[in-house]
């Protein structure tokens, strides 16, 4: 019974149209969120999605890289950089993100909704000139939307955890971009995967002394050793 | 072959600082990693056949433009390194570096020349994007080292704001895939096979995805409305390492723009894309000179000095004739020795004076002979005076500009008049002042001069009299180089 929806493409496409709306909605919730765990848990499941949909997709197409890519993203951004950035979040003891910059959600929200409708005119200014299916012109718009809406968490946040899940966000959107765009050879994802964990590694370990809440880890910065004090303990 | 020995003598020397124990074993290994990087170069330069795919592979490509790159890169690496070794000695005596943060210090430095290396020499454009993105973090880890919040507030902005810009960046190369996938058969992101083909490719398409490339690449060289990181992080970062971000990391994104242009520059959509670059040029020039004139801070006043050059970069490679190429190549050299200078001599009166402000800077050329006349000479020869080279390359860049447009000609030109002002009023303010001519004054406590240590006076003299002999002669070598360069990216 299942198996007999899973080999029709039409159903398969519907799947994915829902994937995109459940994309958007963890999008919004990182614009407004504040509390840091739910904010990675938002994250984790917007990676699990981006999983789900490239497999649906390899059940479409069967490309070869789409199921790598769905692999690559289980084990990078579902459990690496999560639990990565939860050990950090743990230690500097931040549960917070109150502030924000420039846009409040209610406010950010609603650009949102501009930038998506601005993505979809601009696409669709340029996709006459490809042969693209409806549903892969509705996944590059979903996706540029998604890089546009991380860049507004970066802006619009100030703890450095939360601008870098913004950054997290902006790239899961690029991926979308390319896995409905174009089927970009495999070795160069996984460079920007390795590229994607050196930067989150960096950053969340310069987030220590200012994100804390701890008094001890404002001291390390004036004692100026917060890079050894990030890594031995 | 080249890049083998690149990489080999990147690890080895990567593992030499990982392994050395006292500071003068790192700074000597790192000075020797980038003699080795320079070796190279001129290796590469003057026996290979260039331009060349490396290992039969079609990732890497050694042609006249990257070479050049690279040379400039490890030469101003050369310098910083060994600049360096007194400096860095300053700072953790001074104890704004710590000594475990020392081998950090080295072993990104040296990292960071070998991933900056690579990137000058990846045809595939993906790959240079992500060499392009490590140079970013690696940079930005060396301008946070001194970890006093400042410091990691101004890495972490520089990372967001340029990481977050490359990630558009990708979106147009993705662009570039699907649209070369369409006209090729199959997609590539080699540049060889982009700029053979690019009258093939519809400019529509294409000028969109140079747009989104141009928003990384601009973002890494500091370009307006991009350049919100670049003086904080130029200013706040320890001087040897604002002179590699200021002259070898700005290229980086320049370099993206230009091999990008090359390819657009062959279809249609050459007039829309070279008139958005020099609206782009101009734009950044009149925002960075605007911050300069009234600037209190030294360092930021050379950071904003710094965005001022690359919108004049901008507008050379907007213009887009052969000879506007030349001048800019040129001009990518002069200036990026100059900024070297200048930021020397600004870590020495650093040193000497514990600030940037231009209200703490007094009896320069008593306490400081060197870095102040380093500092003078270096600000007459970025503002583009005669003998120095910038003078020639802006002079022919803004007559090839003439044929162009004569009122963007007199908009920068008033626009440069302006940033010489600032550094005039700079110089006259912060130089003449004299502890002794003010009575009140007499009763501090004497300023004693800070021992300037070894090496860090080197840097500035060579780069002095190199600017001065490239201001005076132009070498054949480097003539015929440039020429090399002009002719390979398809301008004659």
């Amino acid at each position: 019974m299942i198996s007999s929806f899973l080999a029709d493409p039409a159903f398969l496409e519907n799947i994915i149209r829902i994937l995109f709306v459940f994309v958007l909605i963890t999008a919004a919730f990182t614009l407004s969120t504040r509390n840091i765990a739910s904010l990675l848990t938002v994250y984790t499941i917007q990676s699990l999605m981006l999983v789900l949909i490239s497999m649906s997709l390899y059940m479409i197409e069967g490309s070869q890289t789409l199921l790598a890519i769905a692999a690559l993203t289980l084990v990078s951004k579902v459990l690496l950089i999560p639990i990565f950035i939860n050990l950090i979040g743990e230690k500097i003891k931040i549960s917070r993100d109150l502030k924000f910059n420039y846009l409040e959600p209610t406010a950010s929200l609603l650009v949102s909704m501009g930038l998506i409708l601005l993505a979809y005119v601009f696409l669709s200014g340029f996709f006459d000139e490809f042969i693209l299916g409806k549903l892969f012109f509705m996944g590059a718009v979903i996706g540029l939307s998604l890089t546009l809406m991380g860049m507004l968490v970066i802006f619009s946040r100030k703890k450095v955890i939360t601008k870098v899940i913004g950054y997290l966000t902006m790239e899961n959107g690029v991926l979308l971009f390319g896995i409905f765009v174009a089927d970009l050879p495999f070795i160069i994802e996984i460079l920007i995967v390795i590229d994607l964990m050196i930067l989150v590694l960096l950053t969340t370990i310069l987030a220590i002394g200012l994100d804390s809440t701890r008094e001890e880890y404002h001291q390390r910065l004036h004692t100026l050793k917060i890079w050894s004090g990030g890594e031995d303990q | 072959m080249i890049i083998l020995s690149y990489l080999v003598v990147g690890a080895i020397a990567f593992a030499f600082i990982l392994f050395s124990k006292s500071h003068k074993a790192m700074n000597a290994f790192f000075i020797l990693h980038t003699l080795a990087f320079l070796a190279i170069g001129l290796y590469a330069l003057l026996t290979t056949g260039v331009p060349a795919f490396e290992n039969g592979s079609k990732y890497f490509y050694v042609d006249h433009l990257s070479i050049y790159e690279v040379l400039i890169a490890a030469l101003l690496f050369f310098l910083a390194s060994v600049y360096a070794n007194g400096y860095v000695e300053s700072l953790m005596q001074a104890q704004e570096l710590h000594k475990n943060n020392l081998k950090i210090f080295y072993t990104v430095f040296s990292l960071l020349l070998t991933t900056v290396t690579l990137a000058f020499f990846s045809d595939n454009l993906a790959l240079f994007w992500i060499f392009a993105e490590l140079t970013t973090v690696f940079s930005a880890a060396l301008v946070a080292i001194l970890s006093a919040k400042e410091n990691i507030d101004a890495a972490i902005k520089y990372i967001f704001i340029a990481s977050g810009a490359m990630l558009f960046s990708f979106i147009g190369l993705i662009f570039l895939y699907t649209l070369s996938g369409e006209v090729l058969g199959s997609g590539t992101l080699n540049w060889t096979v982009l700029v053979e083909n690019a009258a093939l490719f519809s400019p529509k398409t294409l000028t969109a995805s140079f747009v989104f490339l141009f928003i990384g690449f601009a973002a890494k060289s500091g370009v307006f409305p991009f350049h919100t990181w670049l003086p904080d992080a130029h200013s706040k970062a320890p001087s040897a390492v604002s002179a590699i971000l200021s002259g070898v990391l700005l290229n980086i994104g320049m370099y993206g723009i230009l091999r990008m242009y090359a390819v657009v520059r062959q279809t249609q959509a050459e007039n829309l894309v070279s008139q958005f670059l020099l609206g782009f040029g101009l734009l950044t020039i009149a925002v960075a000179v605007l911050n300069m004139l009234l600037q209190k801070n030294l360092k930021m006043l050379i950071a904003f000095s710094s965005v001022e050059h690359m919108g004049v970069l901008l507008l050379g490679i907007g213009i887009g004739t052969p000879l506007a190429l030349f001048w800019t190549l040129f001009y990518v050299l002069a200036h990026s020795l100059t900024k070297a200078s200048l930021f020397f001599s600004a870590g020495i009166l650093h040193r000497q004076y514990e600030s940037n402000l231009i209200q703490d800077i007094r009896d320069v050329f008593s306490l400081q002979p060197i870095a102040g006349w380093g500092f003078v000479i270096g600000s007459f020869a970025i503002v583009g005076m005669p003998p120095f080279p910038i003078f020639s390359a802006k002079f022919f860049i803004l007559l090839e500009a003439f044929g162009f447009s004569k009122s963007l000609v007199l908009a920068v030109l008033l626009l440069l008049v302006i940033a010489s002002t600032a550094f005039a009023r700079f110089l006259i303010e912060a130089f003449t002042r004299s502890s002794k001519k003010a009575g009140t004054e007499d009763l501090e406590t004497p300023v004693f001069p800070y021992v300037v240590r070894n090496g860090m006076k080197f840097p500035i003299i060579s780069i002095i009299l190199m600017i001065l002999a490239l201001g005076f002669f132009f070498p054949e070598p480097l003539e015929n180089l440039l020429n090399e360069i002009v002719y390979e990216l398809g301008y004659l």
